[in-house]
């Protein structure tokens, strides 16, 4: 039912809207459709990303809270748990069933207490710490094992561009 | 009529057809050629003769010729209404005349559509199109096999009048299909004005009106055409209508819902009173939902059985589709009854097991709902003692089975499973039925999961904790059902002291039994971790608050580069910003414009800061320590912190590790 969806989805909002997390802003582009949010998410401190704010965009189902909404970056993104086209690969976004990787259990997969903040600051976590074992960017999660300072260069020149900042 | 030109033609796209303005015209121009021909040959007394001594092919060569001849009808002095009912019997029975009446109607038709779109939908989505498209040429596609595959229609007159037919039918379909589309759309926004939807509710009621009437026109051509005719068509005309109804229903019930939201938010007795109301409204839209869903299978189903076995031609390639039809729709209903019984299952299992919550239960948890955010008026509560809506709890254990909080897995096996594991093990399925709660007690929950306040990696695999360490103690605890109420407590320690570790806690609840003396203890210092040797590999492990997000850096005066001056003009730039937006946080405007405007405003802000921050950060390198370099100080400081007060965390170490690599 879309009216459930839509009180719970206006609830979070102002939640996030009166209290939001450190560097983190999330909202409906457009209130004609408040199925569609996109969120900035600032790079955590002490790591790579550190600085960045990067874009993403989450699309809700109708009948969440009972399924997961989906999340992609929409700025380029280099880190073992982001698809190259921005898809978010952690298991909250998973919804209970399905099981792309086949390894995760249930515990870790979505629920409907889960909120649009948890799935954020989940997604700063992820951009602290990668898991290299889900890979769902293979190049990324294989630079991140075996030369840390390379994946460095990319994330800084990522930085930089959500930043607007040219590459010196 | 401009607009029309640039706009493509919504349902023809794909075929290279003309602009709806060009077809117009040329129909226009047709039309008043034929007209023109027609008042020609009937302002001959006697043109009946010479229609019967005329052959067909002089009609064609007739039509260029009436350009040249100059207009003399006014001068005829015959009288209009006689003049005028000979034109229309011309016209009727001359075969050019008749297709470019056929053709004007369906210029109307679809200007009639173009109106209507104009009027009450606007401009069309690109996925309404799409749909729009697809279902035109779907319907286009079995109205054609129905035609010329089941009932074989034999003279151009029948063709004639069921297209005619179709095309009405076929109008209304579309548009009751648009009106769905446009229904979920708008269910998709909090602020939609109240006009669009009176328009749209408008525009269903007379699709359900019109369809009410061919209705009529069904039971009048079933007199002369018999049975079967009058089954086909009133097979159709009521789907029409059940589909109408489905939409107006849920349309309905929408509006009810979020009136209901904007009422049960002001609170007081009145919200009270709502909130009843709203728990008796779940099975009931569910149970329209089904009745409506099944209600236009069946129809179809039927309606698909007796093309199939009235159709003329009994193999042939319209009777495979047709029972490829059948097939889906077999199909569908039989996904649509598992579905149900599933419900029923899972409806029946919770007024067993699980009890509604007592009202001191309510007052003492006074908390929304975990599944909707609402308050609970009334709720059920789960053997892991969390309390829901009747109805959330109900929607989501019919996609999964454990408690949405905890995770505690709860004995649910819903008749699909069951059949499954009737073959595996009977034994253990015949301890299945009444006594479920008290194996959902015994068994202890598998699954631990805590996020609330933790603010922290909850993906990790670290962080997925099996609670089999609750199997530890449970020889020592009398009943069961006080170990998740353990749990719970612990938790709700823990969401204060996310660096206490869980087990730490429960060993201090199972001693003080009170959250708040145990929150006193950590406080006062009292709870110790216990050593590391006594900890069980799948304890949690410490949650270790995550480093500040966003530190900042004391700025400066004296710009040194170009990037600096880059820096300090932008500086200026976002106090100048926060200054007139000085009061956008805290704040969560009424009125959707404004919200949406000041998301804008904070999202430039937060761009605007961090690009200001990254610019010092980066400044060419100083004598001094750079501010990042006493950051990882503080920050190596603060991780050894967190080393004395638990133990070694994974977590830590990793970053660590980090900071040395």
């Amino acid at each position: 039912m879309a009216g459930s969806a839509l009180r719970r989805l206006m609830a979070e909002y102002k939640q996030l809207t009166l209290n939001p997390p450190e560097g983190i802003i999330a909202g409906p582009i457009n209130e004609e459709n408040f199925f569609e949010w996109e969120a900035l998410i600032t790079g955590p401190e002490g790591t790579c990303f550190e600085g960045g704010v990067f874009p993403a965009k989450l699309i809700f189902p109708p009948d969440y809270p009972l399924s997961p909404p989906k999340m992609q970056f929409t700025c380029e993104m280099f880190h073992p748990n982001i698809y190259a086209d921005g898809r978010v690969c952690i298991s909250i976004l998973h919804a209970p069933g399905d099981d792309p990787m086949g390894y995760e259990s249930s515990a870790e997969r979505w629920s409907p207490v889960q909120s649009v903040e948890k799935i954020l600051l989940s997604v700063v976590s992820m951009l602290a710490e990668p898991n290299d074992e889900s890979g769902a960017n293979v190049d990324a999660a294989k630079m991140w094992r075996e030369d840390r300072a390379e994946f460095n260069r990319i994330a800084e020149r990522i930085v930089r561009k959500t930043l607007g900042i040219p590459t010196p | 009529m401009i607009n029309f030109h640039s706009m493509p033609v919504i349902l023809l796209d794909r075929l290279p057809l003309p602009s709806l303005r060009a077809y117009t015209i040329i129909s226009v121009v047709l039309l008043s050629c034929s007209v023109y021909y027609a008042v020609q040959v009937t302002s001959d007394p006697n043109w009946k003769a010479n229609a019967t001594a005329q052959t067909d092919d002089d009609s064609d060569a007739e039509v260029p010729d009436l350009e040249e001849t100059d207009i003399e009808v006014d001068s005829q002095n015959v009288s209009m209404g006689f003049q005028l009912g000979e034109m229309v019997t011309f016209m009727i029975q001359e075969p050019l005349c008749i297709w470019t009446l056929i053709n004007m109607a369906y210029c109307c038709l679809i200007l009639l559509g173009k109106f209507i779109q104009k009027l009450v939908f606007g401009e069309l989505r690109v996925s309404e199109q799409q749909h729009i498209k697809d279902k035109f040429w779907n319907f286009v596609f079995y109205k054609f096999i129905f035609v010329f595959g089941v009932i074989n229609v034999q003279y151009m007159d029948e063709v004639v009048l069921w297209c005619s037919w179709f095309s009405v039918l076929g109008f209304l379909h579309l548009l009751a299909q648009l009106c769905k589309d446009r229904f979920e759309y708008l269910s998709f926004s909090p602020t939609t004005p109240g006009w669009s939807h009176i328009r749209l509710l408008g525009l269903l009621i007379s699709i359900l009106i019109l369809s009410g009437l061919l209705f009529l026109i069904c039971v009048a051509v079933g007199f002369f055409g018999g049975f079967n005719t009058f089954a086909f068509m009133v097979a159709e005309c009521v789907q029409l209508s059940v589909q109408t109804l489905h939409v107006i229903l849920r349309y309905a019930l929408h509006l009810y819902d979020m009136r209901q939201g904007s009422t049960g938010t002001a609170g007081g007795a009145v919200g009270a009173g709502a909130g009843r109301v709203w728990e008796r409204r779940g099975p009931l839209a569910y149970y329209s939902e089904l009745v409506f869903e099944l209600a236009g299978l069946l129809l179809d189903l039927v309606h698909h059985l007796h093309m199939l076995l009235w159709s003329n031609i009994f193999l042939s390639m319209a009777s495979l589709v047709i029972c490829m039809q059948l097939r889906y729709l077999c199909h569908e209903i039989q996904r649509r009854v598992k579905k149900h019984r599933n419900y029923l299952w899972v409806h029946n299992h919770m007024e067993q097991n699980y009890p509604m919550a007592t009202v001191e239960e309510l007052a003492e948890s006074s908390d929304n709902c975990a599944i909707c955010w609402e308050k609970m008026e009334t709720a059920r509560k789960l053997p892991c003692t969390h309390l829901f809506h009747n109805s959330c709890l109900q929607s989501w254990l019919e996609q999964d089975t454990s408690c949405p909080t905890c995770r505690m897995m709860l004995n649910i096996q819903s008749p699909v499973a069951m059949e499954a594991s009737r073959h595996i093990d009977h034994n253990l399925l015949a301890g299945e039925g009444p006594d479920n709660v008290q194996n959902a007690n015994r068994r202890p929950p598998n699954h631990f999961f805590h996020f609330d306040g933790s603010r922290y990696v909850s993906w990790l695999p670290s962080f997925s904790v099996e609670v089999t360490h609750t199997q530890l103690f449970r020889s020592n605890q009398a009943q069961p059902a006080q170990t998740s109420q353990l749990d719970a407590m612990a938790r709700q320690v823990q969401q204060l002291f996310p660096h206490v570790a869980l087990t730490t806690v429960i060993e201090d609840l199972r001693v003080t039994r009170s959250v708040e003396l145990t929150i006193e203890n950590v406080l006062d210092g009292r709870v110790v971790a216990p050593p590391p040797m006594f900890q069980r590999d799948s304890d949690p492990p410490p949650q270790v608050p995550e480093v500040e997000l966003i530190t900042t850096v004391a700025t400066r005066n004296e710009p040194t580069s170009w990037e600096d001056l880059c820096a300090v003009a932008e500086i200026r730039d976002v106090s100048e910003s926060v200054e007139t937006s000085a009061n956008l946080g805290g704040r969560f405007s009424k009125s959707s414009a404004e919200r949406e405007r000041i998301l804008q405003l904070r999202k430039d802000q937060l761009l605007m800061a961090a690009r200001r921050r990254y610019m010092e950060k980066h400044r060419p390198a100083e004598p001094e320590t750079s501010p990042s370099e006493t950051d990882q100080k503080d920050e190596m400081q603060q991780d050894k912190d967190d080393d004395h007060i638990i133990n070694a965390s994974p977590n830590s170490s990793l970053r660590q590790r980090h900071i040395d690599s």
